[in-house]
């Protein structure tokens, strides 16, 4: 059993989806792909599970097929698992029904063989105690290992898995990447799996790195890594040649000859990569700013506050406080409240129970807000654009939605788009622009009123790793010129490490709040923050 | 086709329908328009406000306004004496006719000299109108007849109207409009639904398990109209006892003709669900889209309000292009006039729905495709 991808190019009506794609794959192997949204991953991995016509050929168990119909006969043994929790499943059946039903789809016996395997996933899965309960009242990481068992209920020898991880809580992912080593084991499975969490990579076999529509690279994660070796330094390495510098290293294309090289990590390839075809990381400057009139300290004061939904308790007296000049990270899975929180301060939930302070008053009625709001921005989850109108006139629109005259806006937006970076794309409609640039000018339509506090809602879910290190960049530069509070939301424990403060959220609570120091002081053993993350949730 | 497998997706499909409470809507829907549009639309004029002005206050002309007094059709108001007054109340919404009869009414007709009735009509609205303007015709006509009958001598017979009306005995509006209503229902409500359970799936995404599956395109189609199938076809039934046993619709031809040729519409109505799931991507959209195309030629092209042998060019050609016509043909037969299949376009038409409903069927899984677009 073995897997053939030859020069595989997919297309979306006139867009590219993935440019000529080779790789193989053998019996038992976990592959990852690796790459950011819109790196063209979901469509090979959709033409490899035949929902999708491609160029090229795709060989599996000795059978050739590039459309649809060609690898219909090949159905009954892949699987594919979609991008999205919960996609697959029916929020109105019981994981019982599931099972059932996609057992029958797939025209399976429900003789006892079938009845001891279906048994083995349940408990795999820890589902047997929810076998009646209905999918759509399942967790996020519970959704998730259900579709996993229902693909893998037909004994698929190609698995197709797409994203299965992303928003799933850390303890629900390692119990997912159990199943499946598991599975790969027994059942000599293919596994094709897509992530944004380079920390995956140390389990499989063999990485394809995707970036704009290609394969950048592939081999195994040592091999990957003995390539940009010599090519990662500390940050504050000096450097003239090519060079991109984050917060935390210097990526270069050709050795340096100084002595302070770090242990490169996956993403360093990007980096490189990047550097190679051209490209280069412009330094942030930004210009100076008044001082704001508010004085105190504590900028965001939250105490004890509570939002249900029926009987749902999305938070749970939560207390939170935020001062001037701090980067808070709010961390947790998907549905642990973190949006629902932000919601609050925002005023776009009202407060069940508890008290807020917004630059030391006490919000009680919308007025008390409305007084506010200028002091305020909000960068949300899913940037909150207009697709039919360009850059520059979505910028004019926030700008006068704030009051702000034409000329202050019209000066402002032209110094943000150079500051940030995004000077060239202002006549250019929103959908037609890289997710990073998308997200650099949300975050100025944020600033143009030039709040103090700064609430961002997973700004970064789904950015390349370089769209990522600019903006954290930008976060570090706003709060040290500009004093800006910034409370911000996402699910990549990497990003904690940049944070001055970092608050855990399960379940709608809070459960650990500390700086970075400080938890690294009470898990000494922990080697990266994900570790003391996923000490929490043991 | 492996009937197991549809079996299974059409329990799935039969729970799901039942747990969210679309079934509620299935049998809530078909009723809902049938009392509402049964009650709603009259096009009979009755107790139209009258106000007669008489100039001429003599035996005649008070013979003449004894006929408008007596008829079912108008409810005179009251005498006025001034003209502009009686206009005002037209004006004002209080009458719908006024009616003046001229001074030397009674002398001129004994003269046998030309006279000429006022009549001011409310024509607002065009067929209330025109209703009532040939209502007025009709009393003045017989008023005149009555006279002519007494001013001459007895047995001088001037001509009279024996008329019978076929099918409608009694002319009600409901016998009219509610077999009409059965085949507007039939058309949308099953179209809906079809619509609705397979973009469900495409807006949910879990149109991935019949994409990457090796489930085949007609078993995933059998499998998405067959629930729609049966729980409409319970409706037929619904829709006929509503019609003979509330509206009091008589029932004169075969009830399995009605009921044949009610299943072969239902097909027809999933089928085109079926093509509108095909392009669209949301729910919201394709029920929309669905309304929009099948009430406008349920409504127009039915002959519930005008008969299609009254149309002419255009509009003619495109209610023989919509499937309402047919099946609506048969219907009035089976409700009113009762000669089922000894006709020959009762046949014909029957031949043209199976026709029909085999072609959307086949149409829609042929563009159904199974990949991502």
């Amino acid at each position: 059993m073995r897997l053939e991808v030859r020069d595989v190019s997919v297309f979306h009506k006139n867009r590219l989806g993935i440019a000529h794609a080779n790789f193989e794959a053998n019996e038992g192997e976990i592959i990852g792909f690796i790459g950011a949204d819109g790196a063209g991953k979901s469509s090979l991995i959709h033409a490899i599970a035949g929902v999708i016509a491609c160029q090229g050929e795709i060989v599996f168990d000795h059978h050739t097929y590039r459309s649809c119909k060609e690898a219909e006969p090949l159905k009954a043994r892949i699987g594919l698992m979609p991008q999205g929790i919960g996609l697959v499943l029916y929020d109105l059946l019981t994981v019982d029904e599931h099972l059932r039903f996609f057992a029958d789809i797939h025209d399976l016996r429900r003789d006892d063989a079938f009845e001891a395997y279906k048994m083995r996933l349940l408990q795999m899965a820890g589902l047997e105690k929810f076998k009646d309960r209905q999918a759509g009242k399942l967790s996020g990481g519970m959704m998730q290992k259900l579709s996993l068992i229902c693909t893998l209920l037909h004994r698929p020898k190609l698995l197709v898995l797409d994203e299965p991880t992303t928003g799933v809580d850390p303890l629900s992912r390692i119990e997912l990447w159990e199943i499946l080593e598991e599975i790969r084991r027994s059942e000599g499975t293919i596994c094709l799996i897509s992530t944004a969490y380079m920390q995956e990579a140390a389990k499989m076999d063999k990485i394809l790195l995707f970036d704009e529509q290609k394969i950048i690279a592939q081999g195994t994660s040592a091999e990957l890594l003995k390539t940009v070796e010599s090519l990662c330094y500390d940050p504050d390495t000096p450097c003239v040649e090519p060079c991109i510098r984050t917060l935390q290293t210097l990526y270069t294309l050709s050795p340096l000859e100084a002595t302070s090289t770090q242990t490169p990590t996956l993403e360093a390839l990007f980096f490189v990569n990047a550097l190679r075809n051209g490209k280069t990381m412009p330094p942030i400057v930004l210009s100076d700013k008044k001082k704001s009139d508010f004085e105190g300290d504590v900028l965001m004061d939250a105490k004890g506050l509570t939002k249900r939904f029926g009987t749902f308790v999305a938070n749970d007296n939560v207390d939170i406080c935020l001062k001037k000049g701090e980067i808070l990270g709010l961390l947790g899975a998907n549905g642990a409240g973190k949006t629902t929180f932000i919601k609050m301060l925002l005023g776009l939930y009202p407060i069940d129970r508890g008290e807020l302070r917004l630059l030391g008053k006490t919000i009680e009625t919308p007025q008390d807000r409305q007084a506010l709001k200028a002091s305020i921005g909000y960068v949300s989850q899913h940037f909150a654009l207009y697709n039919d109108m360009s850059v520059q006139e979505n910028l004019l629109y926030f700008a006068s939605m704030r009051g702000l005259s034409s000329e202050t806006a019209n000066e402002r937006i032209k110094r943000y788009a150079q500051e940030l970076g995004f000077e060239n794309y202002l006549n250019a409609l929103p959908p037609e622009l890289p997710l990073g640039i998308n997200q650099r000018f949300s975050l100025a339509s944020a600033l143009l009123h030039e709040p103090v506090i700064l609430f961002l809602d997973e700004p970064t879910s789904g950015v390349d790793a370089i769209a990522r290190a600019q903006f954290w960049e930008l976060l570090k530069c706003l709060k040290e010129k500009w004093k800006i509070a910034i409370l911000i939301t996402t699910h990549y424990m990497s990003e904690a490490e940049f944070c001055d403060r970092v608050v855990l959220m399960r379940q709608g609570t809070k459960i650990a709040d500390d700086t970075i120091e400080g938890f690294y002081a009470k898990h000494p053993k922990a080697r990266n923050f994900e570790e003391i993350f996923l000490e929490y949730f043991r | 086709m492996k009937l197991s497998i549809v079996k299974a997706y059409v329990l799935k499909e039969l729970s799901e329908i039942v747990r969210s409470r679309l079934i509620v809507m299935v049998y809530l829907m078909p009723t809902m328009v049938l009392v509402l549009f049964g009650y709603g639309i009259r096009m009979e004029v009755t107790g139209a406000r009258t106000l007669i002005i008489d100039y001429d206050q003599s035996h005649y002309s008070r013979l003449l306004i004894e006929k408008f007094t007596h008829s079912k059709y108008f409810t005179v108001q009251k005498e006025l004496r001034l003209e502009s007054e009686a206009l005002d109340a037209i004006h004002r919404a209080q009458s719908d006719v006024v009616v003046i009869i001229p001074e030397s009414f009674e002398k001129r007709l004994l003269h046998g000299q030309k006279i000429q009735i006022g009549v001011f009509v409310d024509a607002a609205f065009p067929m209330r109108g025109s209703t009532i303007e040939s209502y007025v015709k009709g009393v003045v006509l017989n008023a005149a007849s009555a006279i002519q009958e007494r001013r001459l001598d007895r047995d001088a017979h001037t001509i009279a109207i024996n008329q019978r009306t076929l099918f409608n005995q009694a002319m009600r509006d409901e016998d009219a409009i509610v077999p009409g209503l059965i085949g507007l229902v039939l058309l949308i409500a099953p179209a809906i639904l079809a619509a609705l359970l397979i973009v469900k799936e495409k807006e949910k995404g879990t149109i991935f398990n019949f994409y990457a599956s090796a489930l085949s395109k007609a078993e995933f189609i059998a499998a998405k109209l067959i629930p729609v199938f049966f729980l409409h076809s319970i409706n037929i039934f619904i829709l006929f006892l509503w019609a003979t046993y509330w509206f009091d619709v008589p029932f004169r031809g075969s009830f399995w003709l009605y009921w044949v040729a009610s299943e072969l519409y239902l097909v027809i109505s999933l089928s085109i669900g079926m093509l509108i799931s095909i392009v669209t991507r949301t729910q919201i959209v394709a029920v929309v889209l669905t309304v929009i195309v099948t009430i406008i030629p349920g409504f127009l092209y039915s002959g519930i309000l005008m008969p299609i042998s009254s149309m002419v060019g255009f509009s003619r050609y495109e209610a023989h292009i919509f499937p309402v016509m047919y099946y609506n043909h048969i219907l009035y037969d089976v409700f009113l006039v009762g000669e089922g299949l000894a006709s020959e376009k009762t046949q014909f038409y029957l031949f043209i729905l199976a026709f029909y409903g085999l072609f959307l069927m086949g149409l829609g899984s042929l563009i159904l495709k199974k990949e991502l677009r």
